[in-house]
């Protein structure tokens, strides 16, 4: 097991080094890497097996883990960002995807535009929770093998394929490190589709998930407002809502919320809105929007749980 | 597991708890309640960890009580919240604090409203118009956030309690099972049945 | 995860021509779960004095009851009202007398005291959890937001700011603070303090 792995990733021996400039080069002769433009770090992966860089110690995954694991150490070297909320649901008019835009390490916001909705091609689109860089790697990979499938079968990839491709995928890596809860959304053959993948090898078909820090709070408002029978108005806002709901009370989830539409013809990006401006202000002139601001606070102002005022003594 | 919820209305407090008694992974009892009441216009849910609540809870009871019997009247709800909220914060600094988290809802007779207080086995206490306590906090705030309404009549209040327990019950891996739920309002402290 | 962290919030206290001001978020969180966004933690003491309490917010209730009871007996036993710099050192000696097993709170003083020739002078200060004394010219801060305060009060605040802009600074601190921070935000509250006149206000605040 160890040697094979050794074999296949190691990059500390000059002769292994030397072994894949050969077979690249070979690959390569007639055409230079300027003629193909940037590869953009995933040229090796269209060539066909991923190959990563690893430290040099015997167990690596243990390695990263020592310096990576926040949970169990808050001062390790290496804070990868986490905190999250993302949702997508599937019903009568295609899929809601709406995701929140906070990054954190730590307490510290560390970026609030971060964008956790993965274009994968016109018809698939991922989500992002847990590993920002695992995400955005292997969906994107996940996006070069879905054209492949689509030249080879002259027809598109089901969105059941490659969630499934890609489950396997981040499988193999398992006990690894790999941290990825996404949601794999698209519109194929069978009609609208949302499947979970994430990096313990779960994969799930359903009509609702949401993934992230912020998830309990998105169902609070997501299930109790969710039918099949929704109209496009009445999902989109929704979706929105419910990403409001997170990014209020979630100290992780905040700052915007993306919102896309799937439908017969591939997914559409209805907006970008603002969290604190929803609750002070609502959505704005947007379809659904329900005219006033989503904050508690805002909707019932001047009620009063009070049985009658007190009379001035 | 355990779950408790606080919802302020139009001159009323439903205080609702879970009944479930658990031990490791064994459910002991499915009717224990664990909504005290303190005096004629006051709640009290107590959860946390076992041993602890029922003993602070009858603690807290009986020191109510002496109170209302040596001033001939009884504590108002945030008087009662405050003193309670002491109790709390000292034992934190004892040998052995209490590990006891609380909602206290009352209805205050002078003033004619409603108050509902928020305090953890810390001693933090805020006001709040609803609360929740246990893992159903994280599923029933939002929901509140988007149905509470201060004006609304116990009916309308109830089915809103009835929208996070059911929540609950559909999303936490343990559903806490019945709820026991109490009301107080100008008329004083009775149960309910959803 | 510090015990500091636990409920979130954070204080700043600032300097400015003959007043000043202090500052704080207004959540109550329990982790990363927001459970008020009303939870006050800053509490006049007597007409010129205001302190802030971020910290656990247990401690934050207890300590402002405690400093209420030390504030109202010395003002009953010396028949005048407290100066800032003595109850700079009632908050520092509160907070030693638990120097093995402290409250987790670090005070944030805002003042205005009276000079013996009788003019006056803005005072500002600010303890650790167990009262080390920190008398500053220009800005004090503490709270889950305190790096992103000190940084931002760094680029931000000038000597000799007059009320109005002493608001505006302050306001700009606490909020582009509280944006950077998880645990702080909310909404916040600001006071500013001039020899004659106290201006509390609200501000609309993030609320994610």
């Amino acid at each position: 097991m160890l040697h094979q792995f050794a074999d296949r990733f190691s990059t500390t021996s000059a002769q292994s080094e030397l072994r894949r400039a050969q077979a690249l080069a070979a690959d390569d002769e007639e055409f230079s890497d300027a003629a193909w433009g940037s590869e953009a770090g995933l040229g090796s992966l269209a060539k066909g097996v991923p190959s990563f860089s690893v430290p040099a110690v015997s167990d690596p995954s243990a390695f990263l883990r020592l310096h990576t694991d926040d949970h169990a150490d808050p001062s390790c070297r290496i804070k990868i960002k986490h905190g999250t909320t993302t949702l997508a649901f599937r019903y009568q008019g295609g899929v809601i995807v709406a995701v929140d835009s906070r990054a954190t390490a730590g307490s510290y916001v560390a970026s609030g535009t971060v964008k956790k909705v993965i274009e994968i091609n016109p018809y698939l689109l991922g989500t992002m929770a847990g590993g920002a860089a695992d995400c955005q790697y292997w969906e994107t990979y996940l996006g070069i093998h879905c054209r492949l499938h689509e030249l080879r079968n002259r027809e598109r990839i089901s969105v059941s394929a490659a969630s499934k491709y890609l489950s396997n995928l981040v499988y193999s890596y398992k006990g690894m490190g790999l941290s990825m809860g996404t949601m794999i959304c698209g519109w194929d053959k069978t009609g609208p589709a949302v499947f979970y993948v994430d990096s313990d090898g779960t994969r799930l078909k359903g009509d609702l998930f949401s993934v992230g820090s912020g998830s309990t709070h998105a169902y609070g408002v997501l299930d109790q407002g969710y039918h099949w029978d929704l109209t496009d108005a009445e999902a989109q806002e929704l979706g929105r809502r419910s990403i409001y709901a997170a990014g209020h009370r979630d100290a992780f989830s905040g700052n915007t919320c993306n919102l896309y539409h799937i439908k017969e013809d591939g997914w559409h990006f209805i907006g970008n809105y603002d969290i604190s401006k929803m609750h002070y202000e609502g959505p704005g002139n947007v379809p659904g929007a329900p005219g006033h601001g989503y904050g508690y606070d805002i909707r019932v102002e001047g009620r009063s749980s009070a049985d009658v005022a007190p009379v001035a003594a | 597991m355990e779950t408790s919820f606080g919802i302020t209305g139009k001159g009323y407090v439903i205080i609702a708890a879970d009944t479930t008694s658990a031990r490791s992974i064994i459910k002991m009892k499915t009717d224990e309640d664990k909504i005290k009441t303190l005096s004629p216009h006051l709640l009290m849910a107590y959860s946390g960890e076992p041993g602890d609540t029922v003993q602070f809870a009858e603690f807290v009871e009986r020191n109510i009580r002496l109170y209302q019997i040596r001033n001939l009247y009884a504590l108002r709800p945030a008087a009662a919240a405050a003193w309670i909220r002491r109790a709390l914060a000292n034992s934190l600094r004892s040998r052995k604090p209490y590990g006891v988290n609380l909602l206290v809802g009352g209805y205050d007779t002078a003033s004619t409203d409603p108050h509902l207080y928020w305090i953890d086995y810390f001693g933090a206490m805020t006001e709040v118009p609803f609360a929740a306590h246990g893992y159903g906090a994280y599923f029933a705030l939002s929901l509140l956030d988007r149905y509470h309404d201060p004006e609304a009549s116990l009916e309308e209040g109830l089915a809103v309690l009835r929208r996070c327990i059911d929540e609950v019950a559909k999303r936490l891996v343990i559903d806490p099972g019945k709820y026991k739920v109490k009301v107080v309002d100008k008329d004083g402290v009775r149960e309910v049945e959803l | 995860m510090s015990i500091m962290d636990y409920n979130g919030g954070s204080v700043v206290a600032m300097v400015g021509k003959d007043c000043v001001a202090i500052a704080s978020d207004l959540r109550l969180g329990n982790q990363a779960l927001g459970v008020s966004s009303n939870f006050q933690k800053i509490f006049p003491i007597t007409d010129r004095i205001y302190l802030g309490l971020p910290g656990l917010a247990t401690d934050v209730t207890t300590l402002k009851e405690r400093f209420r009871f030390r504030v109202n007996m010395y003002t009953i036993k010396e028949e005048r009202e407290i100066e800032p710099e003595t109850f700079a050192h009632l908050v520092s000696s509160t907070l030693y007398e638990h120097r093995f097993g402290p409250y987790f709170c670090e005070p944030v003083m805002a003042g205005i005291s009276k000079t013996p020739s009788g003019g006056i002078k803005p005072f500002i200060a600010a303890t650790d959890l167990i009262g080390c004394l920190n008398f500053a010219k220009d800005f004090v801060v503490a709270g889950t937001a305190s790096e992103k305060l000190f940084g931002v009060a760094e680029g931000l605040w000038e000597p000799d700011l007059e009320p109005e802009d002493l608001f505006e600074t302050i306001s700009q601190t606490i909020m582009n603070a509280v944006d950077r921070d998880a645990y702080s935000g909310w909404g916040c509250i600001v006071h500013v303090i001039t020899k004659d006149k106290i201006t509390t206000r609200t501000l609309k605040g993030r609320m994610d």
